[in-house]
């Protein structure tokens, strides 16, 4: 039995992050990551290590074995500082141990296995998976709008009208003539070029789920938290005209065309800070990280002095944004940065003009249509994937010259695979996907 | 079988499906009855004169390869033997033999007299005798009764059957026999319910009075083709043409001239339900009406006999129309007809009744097969005989019973649709009903069902060594072909074997090498299905306790509660493939399966 490891909390940021493991090695987990004794079933504050013995977080850990635990196997869970930065090291470092990365849903799976759910869990479970089918209903409803449901049903139709054709052949040789090799090759490109279509929609997919994080970095009093405000369009960040007020990141999120866009409001970037300003340009400098896209704000009325040039040499070669503001009160600061914004804050058009920048940095903005059906979870992905690599198969046969029965197993995992999206095909996953359907770790 | 009972199982029917469970049944050792209307009347072949076809050839090997008769009987009758969809693939090539029906007919009741074990008596069943513990025998027409623990069922289309030639209804099972009224009732009586289906058969016609030089001939195979690698390499006989003719205007204005006069379309006499795929020329006329023509097969009934069949032309239209029609088709303008053509109705019990050992569920020990449960055709009737004279001999035996698995052949196949889904029309088997057809081939029933026939005792000492033989030749073969480099050659799609059989040494047989191409060729292929088996495994092999308590699952709807109680699939993949069970209902079940298992551990 493998030792499985994931992190059990949802994704993102919350007060604090649980990295589980479950399995024969969780005990020797236990003794690598954490530096002090557990005795079972009891919380501890412990330093958290990683496998080389570096420092990562100091947090909580409690040790269960089994069969008394969760899952029934010994299970170790940390609980770490809410950053999914430390989560992920602590995840690393267990994997790093020897543990496996937990697949959607073990953790249930091994509960359920090892006798841990009594009829009521059972049946809440049971409860939770049609209340589940309801929402993905619901949810294929919702998209009905894009005709996501429409679109696969006819990509499947026209699989299932092939699958037809050379099952009549087959079926009915003196009565049914065989479809022309050329026909089924051109039908088959055809229906890949769809696919592919749809799947690049998966991109707009996943921005819509996932959206992008643009971090808002500049010299101090440059009018950084007051545009996070203005694109808020309320009042959040504490504004100041004292020059690095501003000293904690704040994250707060937008949506631009639909899709949202994780704002990180940082520290000004100070050449010469003191302790306190040095932690917030560390801090900048991790939100960069983070960040798919750079929006370098600088104080337009001003001469450029040397703190301008230092933001923008340190986000050269980042995805970035470069917008002077306050051109409102005069512009003295001049701008020799291509496609770089001048305005203020204060004006609508400015504010527009940024939003389209970071949809154009985004997602390329035209491609984010969301009235167009688009592929909006990674199983609807994952299962249009899947059929176009079936499609480009049964080319292949039909290419080298295999006999036309060949493509049939081809076309019908095509057709299974869109099914799946329209959600009416029972699949040989389906005991995986019970499982995989709550939460991992949960 | 018990003091008082006459056999351990009783077998109503002598077609095909009859005659198989009749067979079956006494090889592994049970005294077998078979009772039937006429002992003289015994897989007579009422319909086409073929055996085999797309997917049904495939079924006719299966059937062959669990020791069952019809393999053999066909390759001894064939007169026209023939490759279908030779160039389509290797796992739908199938095959289709023309037989000599007299000679079938009689080699079916000398292989039944050379039986051990089992005995022929005549008679009409008209009432099953049953009680609280199950089936305990049969009771005829005249008042003998026959008592036995366990009854097949094999009436063909003698239950309630009802012939229709335009306005003309006779009450019979078949061309000039008399059909099974009583039985009909006594099922009802039992609780069984029933329905009503509709099949036909075309006009016959005479031999003599036929111009085949206006016809296009379809040559039989020059070389000798068999479904059994039991049976001689030699023809039986020689090897006759069929012939090709069509329909045209003038036949189908006749047809909608005359349309008033059908029992189905003017008449409304008809309330079963026929089979789509295989439409009478009324129904092609009607439905494909811009089509310019339809083909018509004719086909001989035998090295002697008088008659042609004439293929595709299944018609229920008055007697002096069918002639009208007859003589509209190029070679057929003078031709006489020796019988007219009619559809017949006849009673079937549903087969979601059934247990997938082909056993009811509403009486233990009576076993349903072949027409009774919603199919047509001879093959696959003959294959749902074959399965419940194992199974009732072995439940007489009190040994377990036998399954075949979707992926291990088409008879599997064909339970598992019945029973889980049921019939809406008369079911037919097609290749593309088999999930994982590229696996269940002509050339590798015997791999496949051989081993699964021998354990359960209907396969015998000569047949099962012989498959040894084969199925260890086959592997050096194989193997050799792998060592020696043959294969990548062989995978190739224009390379077959005879271009690679001087590579091998020793010299292989074409049989044989037939074999390892088609295994070599496919192999890329069959290892996906193989790795899609394995992946379906969890949910195909997921079984459902019997007894499962369905109506305390809240979380399925009680449209799912009542659908699964009243089939009580047997895993949860069946469970899935029930109509109007949802992913979601598969899902939730298998939570409870799951959870159950965990406490019975």
């Amino acid at each position: 039995m493998e030792t499985i490891a994931a992190i059990a909390t949802p994704p993102g940021r919350g007060a604090i992050a649980i990295v589980r493991a479950s399995g024969p090695m969780a005990g020797e987990l236990a003794a690598r990551l954490v530096r002090e004794h557990l005795s079972p079933h009891y919380a501890r504050r412990v330093e958290i290590v990683d496998e080389r013995g570096t420092p990562l977080d100091q947090g909580v850990a409690i040790f269960a074995p089994g069969p008394h635990s969760y899952t029934g196997e010994d299970l170790l869970e940390l609980h770490v500082h809410g950053s999914p930065v430390v989560a992920r090291d602590v995840l690393r470092a267990m994997l790093a141990c020897g543990a496996r990365l937990a697949g959607p849903g073990e953790f249930t799976r091994r509960a359920f296995e090892n006798g841990k759910m009594d009829l009521s869990a059972a049946a809440a479970v049971a409860e939770l998976i049609e209340a589940e089918s309801r929402a993905a209903a619901r949810a294929a409803l919702a998209n009905l709008t894009g005709g996501l449901r429409a679109e696969i049903t006819r990509l499947a139709n026209d699989v299932e009208d092939l699958l037809e054709r050379l099952a009549a052949a087959i079926d009915f040789p003196d009565e049914v003539s065989d479809p022309p090799r050329s026909q089924l090759q051109d039908r088959i490109e055809s229906l890949s070029a769809e696919l592919r279509d749809l799947l690049a929609t998966g991109e707009v997919g996943r921005l819509v789920r996932e959206g992008t994080t643009v971090a808002i970095v500049g010299p101090p009093n440059a009018g950084k938290s007051s545009l996070l405000n203005a694109l808020l369009g309320e009042e959040r960040a504490l504004v100041s005209e004292v020059p690095g007020t501003t000293r904690d990141t704040i994250e707060e999120s937008i949506t631009v065309a639909g899709v949202p866009v994780r704002l990180i409001d940082t520290a000004g970037i100070h050449a010469h800070a003191d302790r306190i300003e040095s932690a917030g340009i560390d801090r900048t400098m991790r939100a960069l990280e983070q960040a798919q896209i750079a929006l370098v704000v600088i104080d337009g009325s001003q001469p450029p002095e040397e703190q301008s040039r230092n933001v923008l040499s340190l986000t050269a070669e980042h995805e970035r944004i470069v917008f002077f503001n306050k051109a409102d009160l005069g512009m003295t600061g001049a701008s020799d940065i291509n496609g770089a914004i001048i305005g203020s804050v204060f004006q609508k058009e400015t504010l527009g003009a940024l939003r389209a920048a970071i949809a154009h940095l985004g997602w390329n903005d035209e491609r984010v249509d969301l009235s167009r059906p688009h592929l909006a979870t990674v199983v609807e992905f994952d299962a249009a994937s899947a059929a176009l690599e079936a499609l480009v198969h049964a080319r292949e046969t039909l290419e080298i010259g295999d006999p036309i029965d060949l493509i049939a197993g081809d076309l019908r995992e095509a057709r299974a695979a869109l099914r799946k999206i329209t959600g009416e095909e029972a699949t040989e996953e389906m005991l995986d996907g019970i499982f995989a359907r709550f939460c991992i770790g949960k | 079988m018990r003091g008082s009972d006459h056999a351990g199982v009783i077998v109503v029917g002598g077609g095909h499906a009859g005659v198989e469970a009749a067979l079956a049944s006494a090889r592994l050792g049970i005294e077998t009855l078979l009772v039937t209307g006429d002992p003289e009347r015994i897989c007579t072949l009422p319909c086409n004169p073929s055996i085999g076809g797309s997917a049904k050839g495939q079924i006719v090997c299966e059937i062959d390869a669990l020791g069952g008769a019809m393999g053999l009987l066909a390759d001894a009758c064939g007169l026209h033997a023939r490759f279908l969809n030779e160039s389509k693939g290797p796992a739908v090539r199938a095959l289709r033999a023309q037989m000599d029906k007299p000679s079938y007919a009689r080699a079916a009741i000398a292989m039944l007299r050379a039986q051990p074990n089992l005995q022929i008596v005549a008679g009409l069943v008209e009432e099953l005798v049953a009680d609280s513990s199950g089936i305990r025998g049969v009771r005829c027409i005249g008042g003998e009764t026959y008592h036995a623990r366990r009854v097949i069922l094999a009436t063909g289309t003698f239950l309630g059957g009802k012939t229709f030639r335009g306005d003309v209804v006779t009450p019979e099972g078949r061309f000039g026999e008399a059909p099974a009224i009583g039985l009909s009732r006594s099922l009802r009586r039992l609780g069984f319910p029933t329905k009503r289906l509709k099949t036909g058969t075309p006009p016959r016609i005479a031999r003599n009075s036929v111009d085949t030089t206006a016809m296009q001939m379809q040559p039989p195979s020059p070389v000798r083709l068999r479904f059994s690698y039991r049976s001689a390499m030699e023809f039986p006989g020689p090897q006759l043409a069929c012939y090709i003719t069509g329909t045209n205007e003038r036949t189908h204005r006749l047809v909608r001239e005359n349309l008033h006069r059908s029992p189905l379309y003017g008449l409304d006499l008809i309330r079963g339900i026929g089979p789509r795929y295989c439409p009478s020329i009324e129904d092609k006329v009607v439905k494909f009406a811009h089509n310019p023509t339809h083909q018509v097969f004719i086909e001989p009934e035998g090295w002697e006999e008088p008659t042609l069949y004439v293929g595709g032309f299944s018609t229920s239209l008055p007697a002096e129309v069918q002639l009208e029609m007859l003589h509209t088709l190029a070679g057929l303008e003078e031709c006489a007809m020796v019988r007219a053509g009619y559809a017949v109705e006849y009673d079937m019990v549903p087969p979601t009744e059934l247990n997938d050992t082909l056993e009811t569920r509403r009486i233990g020990g009576l076993f349903h097969c072949g027409q009774l449960n919603g199919t047509s055709g001879y093959e696959e009737a003959a294959a749902q005989g074959l399965v419940a004279g194992i199974n009732a001999a072995r439940a007489a035996k009190g040994a377990r019973p036998m399954r075949v698995e979707r992926n291990r052949g088409y008879i599997g196949v064909m339970i598992d649709d019945l029973v889980t889904k049921g019939v809406d029309e008369p079911y037919r088997m097609f290749t593309s009903r088999a999930e994982y057809r590229l696996l269940l081939r002509h050339d590798n029933a015997d791999l496949r069902l051989t081993p699964l026939g021998r354990e359960m005792g209907s396969v015998d000492d000569a047949a099962w060594h012989a498959f040894e033989r084969r199925r260890d030749a086959l592997e050096s073969a194989l193997r050799y072909a792998g060592k020696k480099c043959i294969a990548p050659l062989l995978r190739k799609p224009e390379v077959r074997f005879a271009d690679v059989a001087a590579m091998f040494e020793p010299a292989l047989g074409d049989e044989i090498g037939e074999r390892v191409a088609i295994e070599v060729k496919l192999a890329g292929y069959a290892a996906r299905e193989a790795a899609a088996i394995a992946r379906a495994a969890k949910i195909e092999q997921r079984e459902i306790p019997d007894g499962f308590d369905y109506a305390k699952i809240q979380a399925l709807s009680s449209e799912a509660r009542e659908k699964l109680a009243a089939r009580s699939p047997r895993t949860l993949a069946s469970a899935a493939r029930i109509p109007g069970i949802t992913p979601s209902d598969v899902a939730i079940l298998s939570v409870f399966l799951c959870r159950d298992t965990v406490h019975l551990r």
